[in-house]
């Protein structure tokens, strides 16, 4: 019989998620399963809507990314209505998605994912936080993050029409020109957003890969899984967030395929297990072979680091020369095909956050340039009939996806998406495994360290549970219950003391 | 103006757009009867971002849903930010890729913003929030008006 270890992740929502980890007799783990709670209806809730409502509405179901939300809607609309945006159009949703991701990915470096490193990963709860990031590196930095945070806000509000929840997408268009003073306050912005990524990669060189313990936490096994990569590129197989084709590169770093995002179902299958709500998708032409890596498993990630392992270079100077640093300190030999072998450590995903980073800002700052940017007609009128569309951007946290199906009025007759974490669930229910087999060996549990390793693990993926769920975030606090053989509980770590 | 009052949660799950709802609540009484620099917003984040939203006010009053099974849904509570530490708090208060809202009002203040030192949150309990929908069940709704009437007793009691 196997013994079971409970850690459970409890929002304030019915039904909560559950990291599960089951011991064999010997008292080693056998497995890992993540759960997390489904909500409810929401096919049905679009159903029978009219599908220029989706930009609105899908931007809703998550607080963290409702601009990639907005994106992928309005390409879907795009799609949906036989309408190309102008080049023009493109490049005013391009700039402004930059603007998103100079603002989430600095978040996530500097309170979620960096404080493992910054502040140590053994460090106190109470210390493990944006407030123990500043008094580490000191409160001109946190400043500059919070600066950082704001102006990019302010873009997003500029150009997405409001504070939170943009409103500006519209099928084949953006519902607001720039004019030529905004565009230059954009312009100096994404200057001050290079510096700061710049700044930023430096960071992660002085605290992180100068530091050898951590530098060898990198590098450990325990955070290593040789999957698929996934990610958008651009015609030239290049690094982009907006708009592209997929690539899928192998273990190795052999391209496996590369599709229209609107083929999306001819590569991607989604498994689903007895015990979670989540469905897990995997490549379709490698089959499942359950919570494995390796060539031969169709498990893939969707994340920063698969997006430049699937890539021939960035598209912008200074991220190409942080891309090729990236690989050359990890040990990656150039392949015959040009591309660097994939990198594997999961922990360097917080390193491949800061390139792209770097890439976003000085894509913003191209954008920002662009004499196209001015152009007052981005809003074509729409007279055709829709059918069926598919939208597809790189979220942060991995390629999104949404498709709608109408009748002729453009009411909504069918309505899926794959958001960016679900990509990466089979994955992070391996990470967690691994990460949970270090710290318990014939039936001894470390409970010391357990929890913030196990967070660690699925930290770099920066999981969006509510968003999976089509939900809005709140708290997680971990509850770790292990059990012995006759599931008794044998030991209780929390991470909230009230709970 | 002075006065925020940001009403949270996503009014496309069913209860949990009580902190919305009741602040289109507040908005149309004060639409009526106004009180000088006093602002409604709504906004669905937590942690950092709530934080920012917070900056160059003397005074935020924050309404939220609550779930919280030791009382019925509908029950309307005043909280402060001492008691989100002792508690479970309320649904939108954190943001589970940056911080708890206490967290976050901490880095804020580290860094010299200007942040208000008087924070209230009223939260209302709630029943269902994993259902897509645009309609409260009936003991959240019958709250509304209840929630809204005691964050505009607020506002008056404190601004005369």
């Amino acid at each position: 019989m196997m013994q079971r270890i409970t850690i459970d992740p409890i929002t304030r929502l019915e039904g909560h998620g559950k990291i599960e980890i089951f011991l064999d007799e010997q008292g080693n783990v056998a497995n890992a399963y993540f759960q997390i709670p489904e909500l409810r209806g929401f096919e049905q809730f679009c159903v029978g809507r009219p599908a220029e409502e989706m930009p609105n509405i899908t931007n809703r179901i998550c607080g963290v990314c409702p601009e990639a939300h907005h994106m992928a809607a309005t390409k879907a609309l795009d799609m949906l209505y036989h309408v190309e945006p102008s080049p023009a159009v493109k490049k005013l949703r391009e700039l402004f998605y930059m603007a998103f991701y100079c603002a989430d990915h600095t978040t996530h470096f500097y309170a979620l994912g960096g404080p493992d490193f910054v502040v140590g990963p053994d460090a106190p709860k109470a210390e493990r936080n944006i407030f123990g990031v500043i008094h580490k590196v000191g409160v001109e930095i946190g400043r500059q993050v919070i600066a950082m945070r704001m102006r990019n806000h302010h873009v997003i509000q500029l150009m997405g029409g409001r504070r939170v929840h943009p409103v500006a997408g519209l099928p084949g268009g953006w519902s607001r020109a720039l004019t030529d003073p905004e565009r230059a306050e954009i312009e100096a912005i994404a200057r001050q957003n290079v510096d700061f990524a710049l700044f930023s990669l430096q960071l992660f060189q002085d605290v992180v890969l100068s530091n050898p313990v951590y530098k060898e936490m990198i590098l450990s096994d325990a955070y290593m899984h040789r999957t698929y990569s996934m990610g958008m590129v651009d015609a030239q197989n290049r690094v982009n967030f907006y708009d592209g084709v997929i690539r899928v590169v192998d273990p190795n770093g052999n391209e496996w395929a590369k599709y229209h995002p609107r083929d999306y179902a001819q590569h991607i299958a989604e498994r689903v297990e007895p015990w979670s709500y989540l469905k897990f998708p995997y490549l379709k032409q490698v089959g499942w072979k359950g919570f494995v890596d390796g060539p031969d498993s169709g498990i893939y990630c969707a994340t920063p680091l698969s997006r430049l392992n699937v890539s021939d270079r960035m598209a912008t100077p200074r991220a190409q020369e942080a891309f090729e640093a990236f690989y050359e300190t990890l040990g990656s030999k150039r392949l015959p095909n040009g591309r660097y072998q994939p990198v594997h450590y999961r922990l360097a995903t917080h390193w491949a956050r800061l390139i792209e980073l770097l890439f976003a800002a000085e894509r913003m700052l191209e954008l920002a340039m662009d004499p196209d940017i001015l152009d007052p007609d981005v809003r074509p009128v729409v007279n055709t009939v829709p059918d069926e569309g598919i939208g597809c951007v790189e979220a942060p946290r991995g390629t999104l996806t949404h498709h709608y199906r109408t009748d002729a009025r453009g009411i909504l007759t069918k309505v899926n998406l794959i958001v960016g974490t679900t990509n990466n669930y089979a994955a992070m229910a391996m990470s967690i495994k691994k990460a949970a087999q270090a710290l318990i060996r014939n039936g001894v549990v470390i409970t010391d360290g357990l929890l913030n390793r196990i967070e660690m693990a699925f930290r770099n993926y920066d999981p969006c549970m509510s968003c999976a769920t089509h939900a809005l975030p709140g708290q997680m606090p971990l509850v770790v219950t292990v059990r012995d053989a006759e599931g008794r509980v044998v030991a209780h770590i929390s991470r909230n003391e009230d709970v | 103006m002075t006065t925020r009052i940001i009403g949270l949660g996503n009014p496309l799950l069913t209860d949990d757009g009580v902190g919305v709802l009741t602040a289109r609540a507040v908005q149309e009484a004060l639409a009526a009867h106004p009180l000088p620099d006093v602002e409604v917003i709504e906004a669905s984040v937590g942690g950092l971002r709530l934080m920012e939203l917070m900056v160059g006010y003397r005074r935020v009053v924050l309404i939220d849903a609550w779930k919280d099974d030791s009382l019925p849904p509908g029950t309307v509570c005043r909280l402060n930010l001492s008691d989100l530490e002792r508690r479970r708090p309320p649904q939108h208060l954190a943001s589970a890729h940056d911080a708890t809202l206490p967290t976050a009002l901490a880095a804020g203040r580290r860094l010299g913003l200007d942040l208000p030192e008087d924070i209230v949150i009223f939260a209302v309990t709630v029943g269902n929030v994993i259902d897509f929908g645009e309609t409260l069940t009936p003991a959240v709704l019958a709250a509304v008006p209840q929630a809204a009437a005691a964050v505009l007793a607020e506002l008056r009691a404190r601004s005369s």
